[in-house]
């Protein structure tokens, strides 16, 4: 319990530094990660139980070589494709957010690091390192959940893609 | 021998004088030589004359000459004798001062202190709120330390007790939450009576609202700029309490923190500091905006009808895929190609209705952070220029400039971000429909067909 104390209480010292634009992309991370497992989650265990049910489907006609019989096979590829594609762009493009947001995160320490000077002139260093702090911590920030999404989102890309072709491989035409 | 030069310049004249007199005279020649040889003679008796009265007159120079040196030896001598009495004194003077510095010793240190403490005390009652409660101690500590550092003037033991008990008194009263009426300055200028809390030497509340003591008017005035409201619900807790403990938010600095909240700039002035190109970027972002609102309701509304009619296999007129469904019931004995023909027809027709807007979207989120940059990048402009009119001595002048550029970076990335995501959300849901109008829309045809097939079969 004392950990756990200790632990939140690190998280919002961390944030606090960082400013507000933190508190943001640590939501956006979260959301990011959230939607992450939930592709993970589908891809071995919903996108399995879709497949048996389709090529069980497919097996049971009674021919498989109509026009009928193509358009459903398309339309049936089509369906796997569009959940297995599901929130991937999303994701897509929470990772492109990232380092945006870190940039923001920049600007306005920046500008708080300019009022400062503007207010007090160049010469105490202490007074403009909050702004500083705020400057540096976000852009770190979004560079590090960009990039922990960045590799998951190539992968899950990539797996779409071979996945798809299974499920064209898996439902045969018969000439 | 300028009583001589004198003396011979008076000899000529006369000689002068007497030839004069003795031509006007002459009538003839020989009278005028005789003339000149009387004239000869009577001029040789009267130089002999003269010469014996300057011998005789010699002896008296002498004695003259004699006096004159006297005189002077006696008036060398009184300046060596007061010269020597001026130095005498001088080493006196001396050691009298020297004495009276050894017995001043410790005062004169005692006095330094006094003039520090006296100086030290006026700065900080100056800043003190204390001072709003308590006026007119800032001019006696003036007096005091002015006094003090004359060599002149002796502090008395009253001014010294007294600057005692304003020490004391600033310090019992940092101690202490306390109560006063007196006049207030509001932010619109208005001036009136009012009860003010005074919290230590922190803070000034009145009504709820932080007050700042002005020391060089003597005034004390509200805020310009009040804190957040959580701070102004304390002090509002405050006024209102009677005797109960509160809790407060207070100035640790004595009213030098929330005096620097004046000049921070809120949100409205931040954007003002944007000009023309913040506005801008702000007027797409909203244009952005609206469009993206049209599109979710449309893209929502479409995507629904379209979910109604994926459960039922009545093909209605409402909707996209009930518009493609309706080609295979108007041409019901078609051969495949021309239904394949007529349905890519009807999909190609109904595709721009649903994708159309979204790239406006999209260009609005690159367009927004460039146009943000192209501001930054001109407030640099005008920053530079004002280093070549005013130099780079003053860097307050600087900073405000480039505060001023990053202002329309930052508003770019706010009109950007929230487009990317948006963007990403329409293209996925748009991407969806037309997915399922090109690749599923036979098939569901088809499905049609078959169910139809064994429907009659089973008849």
């Amino acid at each position: 319990m004392v950990l756990f104390i200790e632990l939140m209480n690190s998280i919002r010292e961390f944030l606090d530094t960082g400013g507000q634009v933190l508190t943001v992309i640590a939501g956006v991370i979260c959301l990011m990660w959230l939607l992450i497992f939930e592709r993970l989650y589908f891809f071995f265990v919903g996108y399995q139980q879709m497949k048996k049910r389709m090529v069980q489907a497919w097996q049971n006609r009674a021919e498989r070589s109509s026009w009928n019989a193509e358009q459903i096979r398309i339309a049936n590829v089509s369906r796997v494709t569009e959940s297995l594609n599901n929130n991937v762009a999303l994701i897509q493009s929470l990772v492109v957010l990232c380092p945006l947001l870190g940039l923001l995160g920049t600007v306005t320490g920046m500008i708080e690091v300019f009022d400062v000077m503007a207010i007090s002139g160049s010469g105490n260093a202490r007074s403009m390192a909050s702004g500083v702090s705020k400057a540096t911590i976000p852009t770190m920030a979004g560079m590090v959940g960009s990039l922990s999404g960045v590799f998951i989102v190539t992968w899950l890309q990539r797996k779409t893609k071979r996945r798809t072709e299974q499920m064209e491989d898996a439902l045969p035409l018969a000439h | 021998m300028n009583k001589i030069t004198k003396l011979i310049s008076a000899l000529a004249f006369g000689a002068l004088s007497t030839s004069v007199i003795a031509q006007d005279q002459a009538t003839s020649l020989d009278q005028l030589l005789k003339q000149l040889e009387q004239g000869q003679i009577a001029q040789s008796q009267e130089n002999k004359q003269r010469e014996a009265e300057f011998n005789a007159r010699k002896a008296e120079q002498d004695n003259m000459l004699v006096d004159a040196r006297n005189t002077r030896d006696q008036a060398v001598n009184r300046s060596a004798e007061l010269e020597q009495t001026f130095q005498d004194n001088e080493i006196e003077l001396g050691n009298r001062i020297e004495a009276l510095n050894k017995r001043m010793g410790e005062l004169k240190e005692l006095f330094g202190v006094l003039q520090q403490v006296a100086g030290d005390a006026r700065s900080k009652f100056t800043t003190s709120v204390v001072s709003a409660q308590i006026p007119g101690r800032g001019e006696f500590l003036d007096q005091f330390a002015q006094s003090m550092g004359s060599t002149s003037k002796l502090a008395s033991i009253e001014e010294i007790e007294r600057l005692w008990f304003e020490l004391q008194r600033e310090m019992t009263e940092n101690g202490k939450v306390h109560k006063f009426n007196r006049e207030v300055v509001a932010a619109d200028g208005a001036k009136s009576n009012q009860e003010v809390i005074r919290i230590g030497g922190f803070s000034l509340v009145s009504n709820g609202k932080y007050l700042e003591y002005i020391d060089e008017t003597g005034s004390v005035a509200e805020l310009i700029r009040q804190p957040n409201s959580r701070y102004l619900d304390s002090a509002q807790a405050l006024t209102t309490s009677n005797g109960d403990v509160v809790p407060f938010a207070l100035d640790p600095t004595g009213g030098s923190i929330l005096s620097l909240l004046v000049q921070a700039p809120d949100t409205q002035e931040r954007v003002d500091q944007g000009g023309a190109v913040g506005y801008v970027i702000l007027a797409i972002g909203a244009i952005g905006l609206l469009i993206a609102l049209e599109r979710f309701i449309t893209l929502f509304l479409v995507g629904n009808k379209i979910n109604r009619q994926l459960k039922t296999d009545v093909a209605s007129n409402d909707n996209p895929l009930g518009r493609v469904m309706l080609v295979k019931d108007e041409n019901k004995n078609a051969d495949t190609e021309t239904l394949e023909l007529k349905l890519s027809e009807r999909i190609l027709a109904e595709v721009p209705k649903i994708t159309s807007r979204l790239t406006l979207i999209k260009i609005v989120s690159v367009v927004a952070p460039l146009i943000g940059l192209l501001g930054t990048v001109t407030g640099m402009i005008n920053t530079f220029q004002a280093i070549t009119l005013f130099g780079t001595g003053d860097p307050k002048l600087m900073a405000g400039g480039i505060s001023q550029a990053l202002v329309t970076t930052v508003l770019g990335l706010v009109v950007a971000i929230p487009m990317v995501f948006i963007s990403t959300l329409l293209n996925t849901r748009s991407r969806g429909i037309i997915n399922i109008l090109q690749q599923q829309s036979a098939g569901i045809i088809a499905e049609r067909a078959e169910s139809e097939e064994l429907a009659k079969k089973g008849a």
